[in-house]
């Protein structure tokens, strides 16, 4: 930060330095480069959104606007039921991996055991591991207890894969928090339980919010696990889409896509968004980026 | 550090190792939920697919365990391997178009986004967040023999039209688009803790922004390269849906042949002899990855 600073000072001040710079100038290319970046990215999302909105029943020619395929789309039984099971999915396994991951980054940033560090170990593992392979174990697990897949074994496949993103999340919170405030109020008379309560949760409230918000993005979203764990009736709705995309071409697809993005991006924005509320700076987009 | 000190300081006090000692206990009972979560519903379904792949389809179809090498040998076939090698092909390939499509992305951002820094950054994360199926369906129609990106081509002159979709290019393209993100921001923080006053210097001695570039910045960023290579490797070398809905048969990957064995061919002893292989190939790559992060790490 200092280094930057005096960079910049130098920069300004001595003339010398200055006319070496303007020779060699912006990188145009890394910025040029940069832009186009940014316009491929966006090109296939601004596609769906404006041909969810085509008059005409084809992906390439757009006949002017027209809400008929969301109309489609609110009006067939099935992808409603879909878009309810995913909302329950995500809803649940969010409160589910909040709790069980918040447990495991409290419990590994206090207890410095053995045993304790190879759970954190194991705990960073389905973060490195391909989805599908968590796919097949989680349904060859349940088959192989006889249990009929169904929602609540997608649930279950959702909350193991998310607990890692919360417990990484919530341990990048508590680690800047100095361990000296819960000790000060365990001085003041409150026992573990208050200190937690009223201490360290405060705290990391921020932390556990964002978690949530990229979880549910995560899960709603999600298809390898859901696809591998899900039974036949109600099927989540990446699923859904899934096969419809494989059978036919509906425009209504662009429909469900448009409110799936709608959706994630409100959930990614908040998250980003909600931590500075708070007066923090650590937002999740420092976590995920690392800065 | 911090915490060793304070454990120091209240050791010596009276009374103090007790409570620190129920404290740690209650840390420890905070552990048990998730920790039984994880070794029931991950460790333990993990060693199934292992066990299974050793296993036999019986008589009525369904699989039972067993000690048998005769999956794995049924994968020693031409047409096995074949996707092996594709697959690998493909991935390696990913990363590094990923390598140098990110770098420069990151290298802007982070050197030159000035207060536009953050929201580039939240530009770039936000489509990731999107449905990845959304993202390759989006592509799909675009490429496609009436997409878009044809007829543009048609009014520019290319009458014939381009078969984009079922080549091993729209599958990689699928595979880039993909995960390039999990490469730029890896990069985008090593650059962002680098010192700048490095570049500088670099630029006095080398007087060439290229040759401080590579003598200076590349060599400061390389654990951001190879964090992003990790990241990208591991879920493309996996990957089904980008061959499905960018590919065909010609361009299947090892996820696909999982894919098969579990929806199409219901051979889930296969399946899990194919799962194996793949964990197995990227724990060798985990391994020379761990390797030249510790050699990185005694460099520095």
């Amino acid at each position: 930060m200092a280094a930057t600073t005096i960079a910049t000072e130098a920069k300004t001040t001595h003339s010398t330095s200055r006319r070496r710079r303007s020779v060699e100038g912006k990188p145009f290319f890394a910025v040029a480069f940069t832009a186009l970046f940014f316009v491929l990215l966006y090109v296939p999302i601004v596609v769906v959104i404006l041909f969810s909105f085509n008059s005409k029943k084809s992906l390439s020619v757009f006949g002017g606007f027209s809400n008929r395929w969301y109309v489609q789309f609110f009006n067939d039984e099935g992808l409603q039921s879909s878009l309810r099971a995913s909302l329950m999915i995500a809803s649940i396994a969010m409160v589910g991996a909040l709790l069980l991951g918040t447990m495991l980054a409290l419990a590994l940033e206090r207890v410095s055991s053995r045993p304790a560090r190879a759970v954190g170990t194991v705990s960073l593992v389905p973060l490195v591991t391909p989805e599908i392979v968590t796919g097949v174990a989680a349904l060859l697990f349940f088959t192989g207890l006889g249990l009929k897949l169904s929602l609540v074994t997608v649930i279950i496949a959702e909350i193991t894969f998310s607990i890692s993103y919360v417990a990484v999340i919530v341990r990048g919170r508590l680690s800047s928090m100095s361990g000296e405030v819960e000790e000060a109020a365990r001085d003041l008379g409150c026992t573990s339980w208050q200190a937690l309560r009223f201490v360290t949760l405060p705290t990391i409230m921020p932390a556990l919010i964002a978690a949530g918000l990229l979880v549910f993005a995560l899960v709603f979203d999600d298809f390898v696990l859901a696809f591998f764990t899900t039974g036949v009736d109600p099927q989540p709705l990446s699923v859904r889409i899934y096969s419809e995309i494989r059978l036919t071409i509906s425009p209504a697809i662009n429909a469900v896509g448009t409110c799936m993005l709608a959706v994630s991006v409100l959930l990614v924005a908040l998250s980003l968004v909600i931590p500075r509320l708070f007066g923090r700076k650590d937002s999740s987009l420092d976590l995920i980026s690392g800065g | 550090m911090s915490t060793d000190l304070q454990d120091a300081v209240a050791a010596t006090l009276p009374g103090a190792k007790r409570q620190s000692a129920t404290r740690t206990r209650l840390w420890g009972w905070l552990l048990l939920p998730p920790a039984a979560w994880m070794i029931v519903f991950f460790v333990s379904s993990i060693l199934i697919v292992v066990a299974l792949s050793f296993g036999t389809v019986n008589a009525n179809g369904r699989p039972a365990f067993g000690t048998s090498l005769a999956n794995y040998q049924a994968l020693m076939n031409t047409t096995y391997l074949t996707v092996f090698i594709r697959s690998l092909v493909y991935s390696v390939t990913t990363v590094v178009l990923c390598m140098f499509i990110g770098y420069p992305v990151a290298y802007a951002i982070a050197l030159h986004g000035g207060k536009y820094k953050n929201a580039l950054i939240a530009a770039l994360v936000i489509p990731f967040f999107a449905s990845y199926l959304i993202r390759m369906y989006a592509w799909s129609t675009l490429l496609s023999d009436e997409g878009l990106v044809n007829q543009a081509l048609h009014t520019v002159g290319f009458t014939d039209g381009v078969q984009f979709l079922n080549t091993p290019g729209a599958v990689v393209a699928g595979l880039v688009y993909g995960f390039v993100v999990f490469m730029i921001l890896p990069i985008y923080a090593s650059l962002e803790r680098m010192d700048t006053a490095l570049i500088e210097a670099g630029k006095d001695l080398y007087h060439s922004p290229l040759r401080t570039f590579f003598a200076v910045t590349v060599p400061a960023t390389r654990a951001g390269v190879l964090g992003g290579v990790l990241l990208v490797f591991l879920p493309a070398l996996g990957d089904f849906v980008s061959a499905q809905l960018l590919g065909g048969p010609s361009t299947f990957m090892i996820g696909n042949l999982i894919q098969q064995q579990f929806f199409e061919s219901q051979n889930q002893p296969l399946g899990s002899a194919l799962t194996v292989v793949l964990m197995l190939a990227l724990l060798v790559f985990m391994v020379f990855y761990l390797r030249a992060t510790q050699r990185q790490n005694r460099e520095t």
